[in-house]
């Protein structure tokens, strides 16, 4: 149910400016329905797909 | 084209997957045009792979192999999925890697391929109970940089 896919910013940059990666490394859920930038422990991972899931 | 990999870090990586559990199978998804990185990703992977008797590959083209590469929706070359094989059976445990994993991004390439070959994400049972309960699918981007 879950996909994780690391992108390098470099080589996909339409991809990149579309969800304004500015830093790195930057986590893009669902195509922009969350951005975190930087590390993101794995309990604020769970509560940001909580929030995007309502459950 | 030289070697990617000097000895130093062959024998690195033969000390890190000397614990391997299981097999992992990488696929690799090149393509022919506009792909800047797309040979070195291979050879990159090809040294990687002869590397344990665990590891195997298998090399696709996003175009020639579409079919495929929907299936492991893949869209972007180069492009990797990192699957558990056991016996003939390919388990897709979610993992991709989209461009060359350089720098950094080859440590967690080194990781990855250990996790899949141990079958256990590692995570806390509360995050496990939470994702068993998801519904629709969910899709990570981590954008990085070879820096």
């Amino acid at each position: 149910m879950v996909q994780a896919e690391m992108i390098s910013a470099m080589e996909f940059q339409a991809l990149s400016q579309k969800h304004n990666v500015s830093g790195v490394p930057q986590t893009t859920i669902n195509d922009g329905a969350a951005n975190v930038v930087g590390a993101v422990p794995e309990s604020n991972m769970v509560t940001e797909l909580k929030r995007i899931t309502g459950k | 084209m030289a070697e990617l990999l000097n000895a130093d870090v062959v024998k690195q990586i033969e000390d890190a997957f000397a614990p391997m559990k299981e097999a992992v199978h990488i696929m690799y998804f090149g393509q022919k045009e506009n792909c800047d990185y797309c040979a070195d990703t291979q050879k990159l992977l090809e040294e990687v792979a002869v590397i344990s008797e665990k590891l195997s590959l298998e090399i696709y083209d996003l175009d020639k192999d579409a079919d495929l590469a929907k299936k492991f929706n893949v869209d972007k070359a180069p492009g990797i999925v990192i699957t558990a094989k056991d016996g003939k059976t390919i388990s897709d445990y979610g993992v991709r890697y989209a461009g060359i994993p350089s720098g950094h991004e080859f440590t967690s390439l080194i990781q990855d391929i250990l996790l899949v070959a141990g079958r256990d994400s590692g995570l806390m049972q509360e995050t496990r109970d939470f994702l068993k309960e998801l519904t629709e699918p969910v899709l990570l981007q981590v954008f990085a940089t070879p820096t």
